[in-house]
């Protein structure tokens, strides 16, 4: 259907992201990392991590490449969706069965080929590494809050 | 402290990744492929320079049949009706496309796409269809454009009202140069008008200070209050 409307391709990310977020229903949101004590410092994280993930491309130049409108609010909806998934429910399920590294490995490896489809051969470096830094922000700080604010910031601007 | 000597480590990882190729981290919301330029912004990293296309249109019972000219990397594509061209004399109707090899701007327009000459063996007689990638590292553009030279008048030709992301498409009665852009006077439309200049430097500029500003007096508090290193101490 998208493929004979290509208008509804925005529609169809935000459904996907919707989607993806949805799996969590039924998580308590602490094993998620979604707990809401220290908001600040999680808050302060998500900038912090945006702003590592945003700066090869802010020193490579000044121009920031633009997103039209309508995909805008689908990067958000699937960057919440996407950390929901894989740094959340999926960490949360890996690291019961074989602890931290299983988790950190695991939600990298497949958030990488997560994107096979998606992303050209030479950019899977940079979503496996991206990857990896997120998931270990989400072991090391036990949290998702700062991962989801880093990745809608990388996502709306690149 | 060891998780933070990791974390750091995983952003020194992520960082070198990520300059090999430009623009660095991205989620899909990008164009499928890197446009292919022929006057490579300075963002766009390693470009590989834009590729031709060439197809021979048959005549059938005195109508060229339907088809599509693109060029090899798909940057653009001009698809034909049944009947489009003028067979008169002929059995095969060819059509090149070749991009320019110069980057023409226009006063009062600016392109982002290259500038794609078309050519046919014969007259077109019916509108063509034509599609046009464009990159995420330029201003959505608001029409395409033709011109008969690439030095003299261009004309926007219109866009239609959908299109899958980072195409534009429209119709056009005449074949010569094309290109896809806006008129400088206005702003692009339509696209998140939040970059430009040394914007991304700063945004990124302002996200440290901000952190670092907020974070001293807040890990200052924290380590005062010495409960635990991690921010959901009631996980199991």
């Amino acid at each position: 259907m998208v493929v004979q409307e290509p208008g509804l391709a925005p529609a169809a990310l935000l459904l996907g992201g919707a989607a993806l977020a949805a799996i969590a229903v039924g998580w308590r949101s602490e094993l998620l990392g979604l707990g809401r004590s220290r908001f600040g410092l999680r808050l302060l994280g998500g900038l912090a991590l945006g702003a590592v993930l945003l700066l090869p491309a802010a020193a490579r130049s000044g121009a920031m490449p633009m997103l039209p409108a309508g995909l805008a609010f689908a990067a958000i909806a699937v960057s919440i969706g996407e950390e929901i998934a894989f740094r959340g429910v999926l960490y949360a399920v890996l690291e019961e069965v074989g602890g931290a590294p299983l988790a950190i490995l695991g939600s990298t490896l497949l958030w990488t080929l997560a994107h096979v489809l998606s992303h050209p051969p030479a950019f899977l470096g940079a979503v496996a590494a991206a990857g990896l830094l997120l998931a270990l922000w989400r072991w090391a700080c036990k949290d998702l809050v700062g991962p989801i604010i880093g990745h809608v910031i990388a996502d709306l601007a690149l | 402290m060891k998780r933070g000597a990791i974390l750091a480590v995983a952003a020194a990882i992520y960082l070198l990744a990520a300059w090999m190729v430009a623009p660095g981290f991205y989620d899909g919301f990008g164009p499928p492929q890197a446009y292919n330029w022929t006057c490579p912004p300075p963002q766009a990293g390693a470009n590989i320079k834009p590729k031709s296309g060439h197809l021979e249109i048959k005549v059938i019972n005195g109508k060229s049949d339907a088809n599509s000219a693109f060029t090899d990397d798909g940057q653009i594509v001009i698809g034909f009706l049944p009947g489009a061209f003028d067979t008169t004399g002929r059995t095969t109707i060819t059509v090149d496309i070749t991009p320019l090899a110069t980057c023409p701007q226009p006063p009062g327009l600016k392109f982002v796409t290259n500038v794609y000459q078309i050519t046919a063996s014969a007259p077109l007689v019916t509108p063509a269809n034509l599609e046009m990638l464009y990159s995420n590292l330029e201003p959505q553009p608001d029409d395409v454009y033709r011109a008969d030279d690439p030095e003299g008048a261009w004309h926007s030709i219109g866009h239609a009202s959908t299109a899958p992301p980072f195409t534009i498409i429209t119709t056009t009665t005449k074949l010569g140069y094309f290109a896809a852009g806006y008129k400088q006077s206005s702003p692009a439309s339509g696209a998140v008008v939040v970059g430009g200049g040394q914007v991304l430097p700063i945004i990124v500029a302002i996200l440290i200070v901000v952190v670092v500003l907020a974070g001293l007096p807040l890990a200052m508090m924290r380590r005062r209050r010495s409960s635990g290193d991690k921010l959901d101490g009631d996980e199991p």
